[in-house]
């Protein structure tokens, strides 16, 4: 069985007194699409942050390929798309493409972000900037961005939100594409149908998992419902 | 991979700042230029005409001679002591939050991502100690002994080792992950060891040296060379930057944002509350003591003692130190540099804005004042209360600290300050109740002259009202050098002054909404 892209030990995180996650342990395998549910609140944002090297764990600790992460080696393997895309207002979306390719070290790129405004439905706004783009375009040119680079992991919060159907299926098969070219998915969302799509299902609440297994269970539908 | 990652990091930054240069009108920018450096100048002469005052005496020359680089030298170690606590709480760099989540997401070092922001950061710190203390320069040169220029030049080095050490100092710190806690009892450290220097009479701290620096003309060159050792902090601060928490970045990056954008607004009620989110002041869950008994005086006056009860220990630290400031700045006016009045009252100011929460709470939650029974006018009115006494008490420290510091001894001083304490309240209650209601002073929907004039009034208002409260001071010192009774020539004043600011406080806030 192939080595965890991602695993956690014991993994803490705390605000304050607030405990946001408790002694968590889980491994993802590459090319799984593991779907992260859990009620407002849960930890599942936290989670996400944390494999990003966003935050850093209280206790515990995660891993991306071996590395701690947050560590140069870990952000080379791990895309993060956030739940509020923060772009700079004096580039253009291209230009925003040109540049996080490059950060990552990827020089050929052009034909990649091409196809992903293309299929995203933003050749037409390629030279805007993002700063005038309406939310749903915003999180578009967000998922465009998460995409443009190579990844072993991709760490998606709510990402289907705001979105219209045909970008909604759009992002589906980039993320199906991602899951089957290798790279491993954690999704954050509220949504059954993608919870459904997804090869695994982990739910959080309080900071615990409460379900860890099949995505297609009348306990899955029971906690996504619940919320 | 890195290579590539850092040449496009350098690339697109150069881009960014080619546009923005292109973006820039030229001649609106020389024309800006200009009008500032034509009112910088003309602001200069005029406070220099007016501290002019009287030249110092053989005793007040031998006080600046021996406290004088230790006085200094707790301005720095204050300043070195903020930074260090500004870097527990995760500053002081500001990023946009793109750059958090494009730029320290990337596989390349977040030293050299971030170095050229600490730079930028440490180039901005140093100009501003430079002008500052080119101005405080300046203001010795008026009354100490020495050439002109030396002062100004001294004045301005020390103010940049100043500059250039707060914010190194914050660099180190968040670079190291220093924390809050061990931040702020280095901190306290470098305070004591500044205070002990003053004490002693002695110079072992470096931040003493650096208060010697700026008393060059004076003292000469000699161990104020040791000061230089302050510079070691923003080497280092360079050198840990790449340490910096993404997740406190990322914190101060939502929140600067905001915070340029409020003051551009010149909001000041949104620059308080963006301001205490960066510094994670928030009220304690528990108040210091609870408010008991029935509430006889009104639930106005009861909420507003239950907020002020739960004021952290930061902020009521904060609001005794701007009082004692206020009380030193009074006291430095009186025995012969009048201008100073004007930071007592801007000191009051300053606390009052923390004081009137319990109104500024009102605007923030309109829609529960809008449920009650009665007018604006009303509740304002009950509002006010609470942040008089507080202030009043702010004052009372002010006074307390002036009449320390008097050389003719306390009981003379102690009546004029007490006398003049109660318009500089009222002044700087009103002023800052002016401040934080009705939101931003440029509103977009006020357009037009008449708009402008608003925007002018908003803002230059509450810091007028906060300076005529001090003028009974300044009378009374006047009275003082013609040989008159201070007493009897400030009181007058001193109801003049609260009747200007009440006569202002009713007209534009006690209007009905």
């Amino acid at each position: 069985m192939a080595e965890p892209i991602l695993q956690t030990i014991d993994l803490v995180a705390t605000y304050g007194d607030h405990v946001a996650l408790e002694r968590l342990n889980y491994r993802v395998r590459p090319g799984s699409r593991v779907a992260l549910v859990g009620p407002n609140g849960a930890g599942k944002s936290t989670f996400l942050r944390l494999a990003a090297g966003l935050l850093e764990p209280s206790g515990g600790e995660v891993t991306i390929g071996g590395h701690p992460a947050g560590s140069i080696e870990a952000r080379r393997l791990t895309s993060y798309l956030p739940d509020t895309p923060s772009m700079y207002d004096d580039l253009s979306l291209n230009e925003h493409l040109e540049y996080v390719a490059r950060l990552h070290g990827e020089t050929a790129w052009e034909d990649r972000a091409a196809d992903l405004l293309d299929r995203l439905g933003l050749t037409e706004r390629g030279g805007d900037p993002p700063g005038g783009f309406s939310k749903g375009m915003r999180q578009k040119a967000s998922i465009a961005l998460a995409f443009v680079r190579p990844f072993s992991l991709l760490l998606a919060d709510e990402p289907f939100d705001g979105l219209d159907p045909r970008s909604r299926e759009a992002l589906d098969l980039l993320v199906a594409e991602a899951a089957g070219g290798g790279a491993a998915v954690i999704l954050a969302t509220h949504h059954l149908d993608i919870v459904e799509r997804a090869s695994r299902c982990l739910a959080i609440d309080e900071g615990e998992v409460v379900y860890d297994g099949p995505p297609d269970t009348p306990e899955v539908a029971r906690l996504v419902g619940s919320r | 991979m890195a290579r590539v990652g850092i040449q496009a990091l350098r690339e697109m930054r150069r881009a960014r700042r080619r546009r923005a240069y292109e973006e820039i009108d030229w001649i609106d920018a020389v024309y800006r230029v200009y009008v500032i450096a034509l009112f910088s100048a003309l602001g200069t002469s005029f406070v220099s005409g007016l501290v002019g005052g009287r030249p110092v005496t053989p005793t007040e020359l031998s006080g600046a001679l021996d406290f004088g680089p230790a006085v200094g030298g707790l301005v720095v170690a204050g300043a070195i002591a903020a930074g260090l606590r500004s870097g527990g709480r995760g500053g002081p760099l500001v990023l946009l939050p793109a750059d958090v989540s494009i730029v320290l997401l990337a596989p390349i070092s977040r030293a050299v991502a971030l170095r050229g922001i600490a730079i930028r950061q440490l180039r901005f710190s140093g100009f501003l100690g430079t002008v500052v203390g080119m101005i405080a320069g300046n203001l010795a040169a008026q009354r100490l002994p020495g050439a002109y220029l030396p002062w100004v030049i001294s004045g301005g080095v020390a103010g940049l080792i100043t500059g250039l050490a707060y914010t190194g100092s914050a660099l180190v710190a968040c670079g190291l992950r220093a924390g809050r806690r061990l931040a702020g009892l280095i901190a306290a450290g470098v305070l004591g060891w500044s205070i002990a220097d003053l004490l002693g009479r002695t110079a072992t701290s470096p931040a003493t040296f650096a208060g010697r620096v700026a008393m060059l003309p004076m003292h000469g060159l000699g161990t104020p060379v040791l000061a230089l050792i302050l510079l070691g902090l923003p080497l280092a601060g360079l050198g840990f930057v790449g340490g910096t928490s993404l997740e406190a970045a990322r914190r101060q990056a939502g929140l600067a944002a905001q915070l340029r954008f409020a003051v551009t607004m010149q909001d000041v009620r949104t620059v308080i509350l963006l301001r205490r989110q960066l510094s994670a002041e928030g009220p304690r869950r528990r108040p210091w003591l609870r408010v008991s008994g029935p509430a006889r005086r009104g639930p106005v006056w009861r909420r507003d003692w239950q907020g002020v009860l739960r004021w952290p220990a930061p902020r009521i630290v904060r609001v005794l130190v701007l009082g004692a400031a206020a009380g030193v700045a009074a006291s430095a006016a009186w025995e012969g540099t009048p201008v100073l009045v004007a930071l007592a009252g801007l000191a009051l100011l300053v606390a009052a804005l923390d004081a009137v929460e319990g109104l500024a709470q009102e605007d923030d939650h309109p829609t529960m004042s809008g449920l009650l029974p009665h007018g604006s006018g009303w509740l304002t009115l009950r509002h006010l209360a609470v942040p008089m006494i507080v202030v009043m008490g702010v004052a009372v420290v002010g006074v307390a600290v002036g009449a320390a510091l008097a050389p003719a001894g306390v009981a003379g001083v102690l009546g004029i300050g007490l006398v003049a304490a109660i318009p500089a309240t009222v002044g700087a209650v009103i002023g800052a109740a002016l401040s934080v209601r009705g939101g931003a002073a440029i509103n977009p929907l006020e357009v037009g002259p008449f708009g402008s004039v608003l925007a002018v009034a908003r803002i230059v208002g509450p810091p007028l009202l906060a300076l005529i409260g001090v003028v009974p001071l300044a009378v009374a010192r006047i009275a003082v050098d013609a040989h008159q009774p201070a007493l009897a020539a400030a009181a007058p004043v001193a109801v003049g002054a609260v009747l200007v600011s009440l006569a202002v406080g009713a007209a534009v806030l006690l209007r009905e909404a």
